[in-house]
């Protein structure tokens, strides 16, 4: 009677298997932060981002370019470099119950993960293809390139590559090699922004128009095929997950 | 805790656990799916579903089925052939239809003001349902391709015809004749794609009139049924578990 008092104790001073806060507020902050860009854009790329030669397209448009590159470098590295920092030296000798509980918060990064990738490849991507088709180009950095290559895309690389280490560092299922999939589900989407160097030249040098199907394009699509590695991660998961919660129960 | 021991404390919690984990992953899948899906195809047939002055009897018809039975095939090789869940183009085809939905209304119409009839984007939903029927009732990836890529490269122009059918009538307009589509082309100027770049109705086979559609149609289903095969294996393949060692980087 006692022992079971103690557990129920122990049980009541025990964190959630999943924190539902941090996976409601990331997802919020995304949905609120994106909101509140979508709106910059609906009201200074048409008053100030027409003319890259103008004075108010420096102030509204590359200031705020050079402190989103800023912001990114800062938290990618503080991020990353957290991640690693804390990494757990003995991944393998956590108790089952606590492995179940990284496993959660993984997946709270893989959530965010993907919505990101939602508002960067989806939502920010096909909307440069209208602003193409409003305004006629004289810059690399429109008002919608600033938004989507060198906002959006950071974000989700971010995200990704800090949801691989969370995995990495902490989880024993990753500890020992490095996942193939997982790799290719964060490097290839990761590709398309160095990609984005072949488009600007291409652009800049050969083709003025904003045909989306243009071959010059298809290095974008051969690294957005990367997201499907995804269900590498998720089979993997699964897996794991499974062998956690089939073994004997206590 | 010994290691046999599970990490839930009674069958309800591992019932919870699961059914929690069902629907992280089921999120993380669709939206990751979705951005993979929507930035293949906006970049390989875009052009043809961002307007309706492109969507002509010949090229949309081909390209469309084509290019977009990639993702349906890979995702359907992991979820049937691991979790014998036939769903596989269904959620591929909402995805990539809610991502598009989205856009049009809340960037083409919402940032840019291309009224939402002359963006809208290509219907796939018949094809999917199609696709994953098939494969449901036959379990066959073989029967999976040459008949349900058939049907996706057959239905497409039927399942967008409903919607498209009113812009196709011809109207006369400064002493030239052409439909309604084209005439809201000629009126919504697009700086980035001028009318030399627009590609519809091209070469020969407009001289036979009527049968242009379903020649189109079933060279789009020919066509599909290799794509569906190739895309199977991609699917296969990015589904796989395997590790490297960390030297091998």
């Amino acid at each position: 009677m006692a022992a079971t008092t103690e557990s129920v104790k122990a049980d009541a001073a025990e964190a959630p298997l999943l924190n539902q806060k941090n996976l409601w507020l990331g997802l919020l902050l995304y949905l609120v932060f994106y909101s509140f860009i979508r709106w910059y854009e609906g009201v200074y790329a048409w008053s100030a981002g027409l003319d890259s030669f103008a004075p108010e397209f420096e102030t509204y448009w590359m200031n705020m370019l050079y402190i989103e590159l800023v912001a990114e470098v800062v938290l990618a590295s503080a991020l990353w470099g957290w991640l690693w920092k804390t990494r757990d030296r003995k991944v393998m000798s956590i108790t089952p119950r606590e492995e179940l509980r990284r496993h959660f918060h993984h997946w709270v990064w893989l959530c965010m993960y993907g919505w990101a990738i939602y508002w960067g490849a989806s939502y920010f991507t096909e909307q440069d293809g209208t602003w193409h088709q409003t305004i006629v180009r004289d810059t690399d950095f429109t008002p919608s390139h600033i938004i989507e290559f060198y906002l959006s895309y950071p974000i989700y690389i971010i995200t990704g590559v800090s949801s691989f280490l969370y995995a990495k560092t902490r989880l024993p299922t990753y500890s020992e090699g490095l996942h193939l999939m997982y790799l290719v589900s964060v490097i290839g989407p990761f590709m398309i922004l160095p990609n984005v160097g072949l488009n600007e030249w291409g652009h800049t040098f050969w083709f003025m128009e904003e045909l989306f199907v243009a071959p010059l394009h298809y290095g974008f699509v051969f690294f957005g095929w990367a997201a499907l590695a995804v269900m590498g991660v998720v089979n993997t998961e699964v897996m794991s997950i499974a062998k956690l919660i089939k073994k004997d129960l206590a | 805790m010994s290691a046999s021991q599970s990490a839930v404390r009674s069958r309800a919690e591992a019932v919870k656990v699961s059914r929690t984990f069902d629907w992280m992953i089921l999120f993380t899948l669709f939206f990751v799916i979705l951005g993979g899906y929507h930035i293949h195809y906006m970049l390989t047939g875009g052009d043809w579903d961002f307007w309706a002055d492109w969507k002509d009897r010949r090229l949309w018809v081909t390209v469309a089925p084509i290019v977009s039975i990639t993702f349906p095939a890979a995702v359907q090789a992991c979820l049937w052939w691991r979790y014998r869940l036939p769903v596989g183009a269904t959620i591929c085809v909402l995805g990539l239809l809610l991502g598009e939905w989205i856009n049009r209304y809340m960037n083409f119409w919402g940032w840019t003001y291309f009224p939402v009839n002359f963006c809208f984007p290509s219907n796939l939903m018949p094809g999917a349902i199609l696709l994953d029927t098939i494969l449901l009732l036959g379990g066959s990836m073989t029967l999976t391709a040459v008949v349900g890529g058939l049907a996706w490269g057959l239905v497409f122009y039927p399942g967008n015809w409903p919607i498209i059918a009113p812009l196709h009538v011809p109207v006369e307009y400064n002493g030239m004749m052409f439909t309604l589509a084209d005439l809201q082309g000629y009126h919504y100027v697009r700086t980035g794609t001028p009318e030399y770049i627009r590609m519809v109705e091209k070469g020969t086979l407009r001289t036979f009139g009527k049968d242009v559609a379903p020649v189109s149609a079933f060279f789009s289903g020919f066509v599909s049924i290799i794509i569906y095969f190739l895309w199977h294996f991609f699917g296969k393949w990015f589904a796989k578990t395997d590790f490297i060692s960390d030297e091998d980087l």
